[in-house]
C-alpha cells in the first residue's frame, strides 16, 4: 500500500486504522450457557491445557499431569521438570512441552523423543500440540515472548509465532506456517491443518499463504480440540474491544504503558478481570441523557464456539462480562460432555453437549 | 336505511375511468356521509386510488358523476375540489422537499407579504395542536418518510376541508404516532369533517371506520357498516376467495440455519441517524431487521448498498465476503451482488414514464454494463416479459408505463429490477408497503424463495407481524443500533417491541 493510502486510512481510521470491532452474533449470539456450567474442579493450581485419552480427561496443571476422573477426583500421571505448557496424547504416549522451550514425548511409541528447535530456530513458546498419526504438530506462538508473555506479544504486535510438523518415525522437523500473529492453537483436520492465529482473529490454514477458515472473530481464538460429528471446538481466551483496538494503532500509547504500567493494568484483554482496584476504567462512567451511568469496556470473556467440518461457527457457549468463567484457553469432549477450562476462573467446567444443543435449537 | 339527502356530502353515481380503453374503475356508486370515517378497501389495482383521485380532481372520470352536497360537480383539478372542501392526502408524499415544513403547510395559502417567523410560529402552534413533533423550520427533504406523512395531515387539515381522503395514511407512522393519528380523525369526525380512509392494514380500518366499502377489479362490490364485517369476510371480498389462515398468523415453526457470513457492519456510524451499529448477515437465511422510525435501519443498509455515505472520520467498516468495501455510488455495490430495494419506490425506485420492460433492463445493465457495451431492444422485451411472469406484475403489456401500474404492482418492477441484477445479498426496505394482500403474500413467497436459493436476504420492516412471519432471525434497532437480536422460535412481539422502545 502506498504511503499516501496508509496516510489517508491513517487520518480516516481506515482499513488497518479502523477500530472496528466485529459483533457477537449470528452463531456467535452471546448466552449463558459457560457461565452457568457446571464446575468439576474449582481452585485449579496454574492450569494450562486439556487432552483426552483412552481413559478419560487430562489436565496440565503446574508442572504437572493428572487424570481427572468423573466426580472431580485428581490423580497424578506425570511429573515434568517445568511448567507443561501444552498437552496432547499420542500412540499411549504424552507428548509434552515444558516451559514452551522443549517438547518431550513420555511413554508409548516414541518414549523419550525430545525437540528443543525446529529449522535451526529453538523453541521459545510452545502453547499448543496436536498430533495427526506419528506427525506431531506444535505451535510456537512466538519467538520472543514466552507463554506467559503474551500481553506483551500483542502489545508489541508480535508477527514472529509458527506451527511445525514433526515426523515423530523419521525424526524430521519443519515450519508449515510462519509469521504467526501469535499461533495458539492447531487442529489436524482430515488431510488439512487449521491453525488459530489470535492476533489477527482468525483460523487459517497451513502453508505461508494459508487459507482463511474463520476470520473476523470478535475476540482472541486459541486452541481447538476435535468434536464429535466433525469439525472442532475452538475456544476463545478473551474478547476484542474498540478500546484495545485503539491502543493497538498507538504505538506511543503502548510504549510508554508497557514501560511504566504493571502488565495486569495495561489496556489490554485480560483472562480473568474485577480482581483490581486499580483495573484501568472499572470505575469510568458516561453521562447519557443527563444521567451519569457507570461503564466499563469489558477486559476477560469466555467463549466457546463449535465449528463445523468447513470451519463455520454453528453456535457458542458464552460467559459473559458480568460472569467469571473468563480466559478460556482448551476444551475437550469426552462422549456427550464438554469439558472446559477457565484459566481466568482457575475452573473445570463440564456441559452436556445434548442438552445445550437442544436448548440452542441444533 | 335510508339517508337524509343533507347528509351525503360527497356521491360518485356510475362512475367509470378508462386507461386506454381499460377500464381502472366501472360503474362504482359511492357516497360519502357527514361526519363519518368511511373505509375504502381492495388489492392494489382494485381501483380506490383511481376513485378518490377523480373526487380529488386529479384525473376526471370518463363516465359518471359525482355530486357534492347534492349539487353535480366536476372538479378539474386539486384546486378547484379543495374549493369544494376536498382535499387528498396522497399515499406518496407531494411535498415540496426543498422547502420547509411551514412553507409547505402554507403552500397555495400565501399572503402577498409573509413574514417567516410569523409562519413558522404559526406552523408551530398548528402542528402542535395536532400533537405532531415535527420541527416547522425544517426542510421537508430532511425528514423521514413518517414525518413527511405528517405534513401532508396537517396541510390537509389546514386547509379546512369537509372532506379529507387520507391514502395509506398509517403505513409509515409509529405506533405512537399511530395513536395521534387516530386520535386526529376522532377530532375531526367531531367537526363534522368527512373522512375517505384507504388502507391494507384492514385491522385499522376495522377499528377507527364506521362505515367499509370494498372495490374489486375496478367494481364495487360491497358497501355496508363496519359492524357487518370481520377480517376474513373483508379479505374474501377483497380477493373472491378465502385466506384464511393468514400469512402473518402463520407463526414460524423452524428456521433456516445460517450459512457463510456474506456482510459484516462494524461499528457504522452516519451523522446522529446511525451510531456504532454492528451486525452480521448469513447466506441461505432472511434477516429481518425492526426498529421504529428513526432507528437507523434504512441509513445503515443504504450505506452498505453505497446510496449514502458512512461518516468521514471513523465511520466504520463494511465487509462483503470477508473484503472491506466502501462504495461511494451504488455502482460498484451492485457490480460486487448487492441489491436494495427502496422504501421509497417513487422517489427512488424506478422511472415512471418509463415501460415496466425498460425499467427492470435498467436494473439488468446497472450489473452488465461491462460485459456488452451494446443494448438490444430483444434483450429488453425478453428481460421484461420473463419477470413480468415471474413476479406476476398485473399489466396490459410490459410496454405499459410504470406510472399506470398499483402501487403493489410498481412495487414489483422495483423488485424485478433488483433481482435482474442477479445479486448475492438483497435488502428489502418496506418491501410490501402500500401493497395489497394478493400482492403481499407474492412479495414474501419471494423473499422464502431467495433465501431457499441460498441468498442472503434482508428485510427491513417496521411491521411486526411481517418480520416475525419472514425471518430467520430478527434484529432489533433502536436509537441507530441494533440492540437485540432473537432467533425466529424465540422471537415474541412483545420481546421485539420491547427492545425497540427502551
Amino acid at each position: 500500500m502506498n504511503i499516501l493510502a496508509r496516510t489517508r486510512d491513517r487520518l480516516l481510521g481506515r482499513g488497518d486504522h479502523a477500530i472496528t470491532v466485529p459483533v457477537f452474533d449470528g452463531a456467535l449470539k452471546p448466552n449463558q450457557h459457560l457461565q452457568t456450567a457446571e464446575v468439576v474442579i474449582d481452585d485449579l493450581v496454574d492450569p494450562n491445557d486439556l487432552a483426552t485419552d483412552d481413559i478419560g480427561l487430562l489436565l496440565a496443571s503446574g508442572s504437572t499431569v493428572v487424570r481427572i476422573a468423573a466426580n472431580g477426583a485428581q490423580s497424578e500421571v506425570l511429573r515434568a521438570t517445568g511448567r507443561v505448557t501444552a498437552l496432547a496424547t499420542i500412540e499411549g504416549g504424552l507428548a509434552v512441552a515444558i516451559d514452551g522451550r522443549e517438547v518431550r514425548v513420555f511413554g508409548g511409541r516414541h518414549d523419550g523423543f525430545r525437540v528443543c528447535d525446529v529449522a535451526g530456530k529453538p523453541l521459545h513458546c510452545v502453547n499448543a500440540l496436536a498430533v495427526r498419526g506419528d506427525v506431531l504438530l506444535l505451535c510456537d506462538g512466538s519467538r520472543n515472548r514466552a507463554p506467559d508473555e503474551w500481553r506483551h506479544d500483542l502489545m508489541e504486535l508480535g508477527r514472529s509465532g509458527r506451527v511445525c510438523e514433526i515426523d515423530l518415525s523419521k525424526g524430521l522437523a519443519r515450519e508449515i506456517a510462519t509469521g504467526l500473529g501469535y499461533a495458539f492453537g492447531v487442529f489436524a483436520n482430515d488431510d488439512e491443518v487449521w491453525i488459530s492465529e489470535s492476533w489477527r482473529h482468525r483460523v487459517r490454514m497451513s502453508g505461508e499463504v494459508g487459507r482463511k477458515v474463520l476470520s473476523e472473530l470478535p475476540g482472541y481464538p486459541s486452541r481447538m480440540a476435535p468434536a464429535m460429528g466433525g469439525g472442532a471446538w475452538l475456544t476463545v481466551f478473551a474478547c476484542r474491544t474498540q478500546l484495545v483496538e485503539f491502543v493497538l494503532r498507538e504505538p506511543a500509547y503502548r510504549k510508554r504503558m508497557i514501560a511504566t504500567i504493571e502488565p495486569d493494568l495495561w489496556i489490554s484483554p485480560q483472562i480473568a478481570s474485577d480482581l483490581h482496584l486499580q483495573e484501568p476504567l472499572q470505575h469510568a462512567r458516561v453521562k447519557t441523557l443527563g444521567m451519569i451511568k457507570p461503564w466499563a469496556p469489558p477486559r476477560s470473556y469466555g467463549l466457546v464456539i463449535r465449528l463445523g467440518v468447513d470451519g463455520s461457527p454453528q453456535y457458542s457457549l458464552h460467559s459473559r462480562v458480568d460472569g467469571n468463567h473468563h480466559g478460556v484457553v482448551a476444551c475437550a469432549q469426552l462422549g456427550d460432555w464438554l469439558y472446559v477450562l477457565s484459566k481466568g476462573a482457575r475452573r473445570l467446567l463440564r456441559l452436556p453437549i445434548p442438552q445445550i444443543e437442544q436448548e440452542l435449537g441444533r | 336505511m335510508t339517508v337524509d339527502p343533507a347528509d351525503k356530502v360527497l356521491e360518485l353515481r356510475g362512475a367509470t375511468k378508462l386507461y386506454g380503453g381499460v377500464p381502472a374503475i366501472e360503474e362504482v356508486n359511492f357516497t360519502l356521509r357527514r361526519g363519518e370515517v368511511h373505509a375504502l378497501l381492495g388489492e392494489n389495482g382494485a381501483g380506490k386510488s383511481t376513485l378518490t383521485k377523480a373526487m380529488a380532481g386529479v384525473i376526471r372520470l370518463s363516465a359518471g358523476e359525482i355530486l357534492v352536497a347534492g349539487k353535480q360537480v366536476s372538479p378539474s383539478s386539486p384546486r378547484d375540489a379543495l374549493n369544494l372542501g376536498i382535499a387528498m392526502v396522497f399515499q406518496e408524499t407531494s411535498l415540496v422537499p426543498t422547502m420547509n415544513v411551514a412553507q409547505n403547510l402554507f403552500l397555495g395559502a400565501e399572503r402577498f407579504y409573509n413574514r417567516l417567523r410569523g409562519v413558522h410560529i404559526a406552523a408551530q402552534q398548528f402542528l402542535q395542536s395536532l400533537n405532531f413533533d415535527i420541527d416547522p423550520a425544517e426542510v421537508v427533504a430532511n425528514l423521514g418518510a413518517a414525518k413527511k406523512q405528517m405534513v401532508e395531515i396537517a396541510r390537509a387539515v389546514i386547509l379546512d376541508a369537509r372532506v379529507i381522503i387520507f391514502d395509506e395514511p398509517t403505513a409509515t407512522l409509529t405506533p405512537e404516532e399511530k395513536i395521534y393519528f387516530f386520535n386526529l380523525v376522532e377530532s375531526l369526525k367531531k367537526r363534522g369533517v368527512s373522512i375517505i380512509f384507504i388502507s391494507h392494514a384492514l385491522e385499522e380500518a376495522l377499528q377507527i371506520s364506521d362505515r367499509i366499502t370494498i372495490l374489486r377489479d375496478g367494481r364495487h362490490v360491497v358497501t355496508d357498516d363496519t359492524s357487518a364485517f370481520d377480517r376474513d369476510s373483508i379479505i374474501k371480498a377483497m380477493i373472491g376467495r378465502d385466506l384464511s389462515n393468514s400469512f402473518y398468523e402463520n407463526r414460524k415453526t423452524g428456521a433456516r440455519p445460517p450459512g457463510r457470513r456474506v456482510l459484516s457492519v462494524q461499528n457504522l456510524r452516519v451523522g446522529v441517524a446511525v451510531r456504532n451499529n454492528s451486525l452480521s448477515v448469513f447466506a441461505g437465511q432472511v434477516t429481518g431487521v425492526f426498529g421504529l422510525v428513526g432507528a437507523g435501519r434504512t441509513e445503515t443498509f443504504k450505506v452498505v448498498a453505497g446510496v449514502i455515505k458512512r461518516d468521514l472520520f471513523h465511520g466504520g467498516e463494511i465487509l462483503l465476503n470477508g473484503k472491506a468495501v466502501r462504495y461511494s455510488v451504488p455502482a460498484p455495490a451492485v457490480s460486487d451482488g448487492v441489491a436494495y430495494v427502496t422504501e421509497d419506490r417513487k422517489a427512488e425506485g424506478f422511472f415512471e414514464t418509463m415501460s415496466i420492460a425498460r425499467n427492470i433492463q435498467i436494473g439488468a445493465l446497472a450489473k452488465l454494463r461491462s460485459v456488452n457495451p451494446f443494448v438490444r431492444g430483444g434483450d429488453e422485451q425478453r428481460i421484461g416479459s420473463q419477470w413480468r411472469e415471474r413476479l406476476n406484475i398485473r399489466a396490459v403489456s410490459s410496454d405499459a408505463k410504470v406510472v399506470e401500474l398499483s402501487g403493489g404492482n410498481q412495487q414489483k418492477v422495483v423488485i424485478a429490477k433488483s433481482l435482474a441484477q442477479d445479486p448475492d445479498v438483497i435488502i428489502f426496505d418496506e418491501p410490501t408497503r402500500g401493497v395489497d394482500v394478493g400482492a403481499i403474500a407474492e412479495i414474501h413467497r419471494l423473499v422464502n424463495e431467495l433465501a431457499d436459493a441460498g441468498k442472503a436476504v434482508v428485510v427491513v420492516s417496521s411491521y411486526l407481524p411481517e418480520v416475525m412471519a419472514l425471518s430467520d432471525r430478527i434484529l432489533v434497532a433502536r436509537s441507530g443500533k441494533v440492540v437485540e437480536e432473537f432467533s425466529a422460535l424465540e422471537a415474541t412481539e412483545e420481546g421485539i417491541m420491547y427492545a425497540a422502545v427502551h
